[in-house]
């Protein structure tokens, strides 16, 4: 179902970090947060290095975690592209990246949460992404 | 120091309004003062900014009120901050009493939709001195329960679920497009009208921060971070004597007239209404002529018993 991969060691060099998302408290419900240390050991590992997936169109994507004192870790999130380093983004690629990744997340996170409300809700707000028209 | 915003300035036929800008706890605001009298403060809240009163300004104004619309900071044309921790409930109430209190705003009448219906409580029942009626539309004022569109997971929850939330309402701006325009009964005349200007008004992805905060300070259980104050904003609601209007959208979804204007009602027994018009959640959108004359006849009631 998902079409992201977890990358252990993506090639890094001759590439740049752009950012593209930023989420400010990804315990807000805490069972994202817990996706994310399940996912990536984050219990072990900390903020030793960050989490590296492969999205569809083959871009490859860091997830920083950050951390704020008084808050269980991670607190935050920043999502970057691994772009060659003096080339621009693709808005429509990363778009579809950006919402297989969500849809990945959603499916790890379970329970209550379903990739088909997921799915719905971007077609209600017309996303092409989500498949809307 | 006194805030400038000569880049700020919004053209538009339907907002011919002076923008003002005031430094407050920390923020730069922006807002509109127009005419003279006892003030009426018209308070927005997520997505929208001022430009939802824009039918209410004249009417007001000619009757002879002063009008005060200021947009929340992170809204409209005020200050956006740049992190999530920027915004908490208690700040955006602290940063409506730094606006009035500068502006020494007495007499004045609230009036509350939305999120400026905590904000704007909060002040009232902080700065009873200075507060002379409420107003009280489509809004909420105790920590639990909470609605049941704001319960659910499709599509309330998931917008603004973690990382969808900045995709969501941030990368695609769906709170202050095809959100507001599924909360208006004549989305042809919304989507002609004003669609345009709350999806301008907030252009980019990180100037929609807010849009995506608000809805996870909506209280769902006791462990919420502004639990504290809801509970406070109830007890001392239930406490208050102001004399209060309540005006509710007949099709309102969010915060339906039966359970929500029932529940002010319980509160403020003395209230008058609910009076109905026609309105979803944002009901200024459909109505905004309609209430702005409700208010002022009912100011104008409040005026005969003072006489």
């Amino acid at each position: 179902m998902t079409q992201i991969e977890v990358v252990e060691a993506p090639r890094l060099d001759g590439k740049r970090r752009a950012l593209v998302l930023t989420e400010d408290r990804v315990g807000h419900y805490p069972e994202f947060r817990e996706f994310f240390v399940r996912r990536f050991a984050l219990d072990s590992s900390g903020l030793a290095r960050p989490g590296y997936v492969q999205a569809p169109s083959g871009m490859v994507y860091a997830l920083v975690f950050v951390g704020r004192s008084g808050e269980v870790f991670p607190d935050g999130i920043e999502i970057y592209a691994l772009p060659d380093a003096l080339e621009p983004l693709n808005d429509a690629d990363l778009d579809t990246d950006l919402w297989a990744l969500l849809r990945w997340m959603i499916e790890g996170v379970g329970g209550e949460w379903r990739v088909e409300d997921l799915d719905a809700t971007g077609r209600l707000y017309q996303l092409a992404a989500a498949g809307a028209g | 120091m006194e805030a400038t915003g000569e880049a700020q300035r919004f053209a538009h036929e339907q907002w011919p309004y002076e923008p003002k800008f005031k430094r407050v706890n920390g923020w730069r605001m922006h807002y509109i003062d127009e005419g003279a009298g006892d003030p009426v403060v018209l308070l927005h809240g997520n997505p929208a900014w001022g430009f939802l009163y824009r039918n209410f300004v004249r009417p007001l104004t000619a009757a002879g009120r002063r009008v005060i619309v200021p947009d929340m900071i992170g809204f409209g044309l005020s200050e956006k901050p740049v992190r999530e921790q920027g915004h908490t409930l208690d700040g955006h109430i602290a940063n409506l009493t730094g606006l009035l209190r500068q502006l020494d705003v007495r007499n004045a009448t609230m009036v509350c939709h939305d999120w400026g219906g905590p904000t704007g409580l909060g002040f009232a029942l902080s700065n009873p001195d200075r507060v002379r009626a409420l107003v009280v539309m489509s809004t909420w004022a105790w920590p639990l329960p909470a609605a049941e569109f704001h319960k659910r997971i499709f599509p309330w929850r998931m917008m603004h679920a973690p990382v969808v939330g900045p995709y969501l309402l941030g990368r695609h701006n769906a709170l202050a497009g095809r959100g507001m325009y599924l909360s208006v009964v004549d989305r042809k005349k919304f989507r002609a009208e004003a669609q345009s200007v709350y999806e301008g008004i907030l252009p980019d992805p990180g100037s929609r921060l807010l849009t995506w905060t608000w809805p996870r300070w909506i209280p769902l259980d006791e462990t919420a971070r502004g639990f504290a104050r809801f509970e406070w904003l109830e007890r001392e609601l239930r406490k208050s004597k102001f004399p209060t209007l309540l005006v509710w959208g007949r099709e309102d979804e969010v915060f339906d007239q039966k359970t929500f204007a029932t529940r002010f009602k319980e509160l403020l027994p003395h209230a008058e209404g609910p009076e109905l018009v026609t309105g979803r959640h944002f009901l200024q959108e459909d109505s905004g002529a309609e209430i702005a004359e409700k208010i002022n006849r009912f100011l104008d009631r409040i005026d005969g018993r003072q006489s």
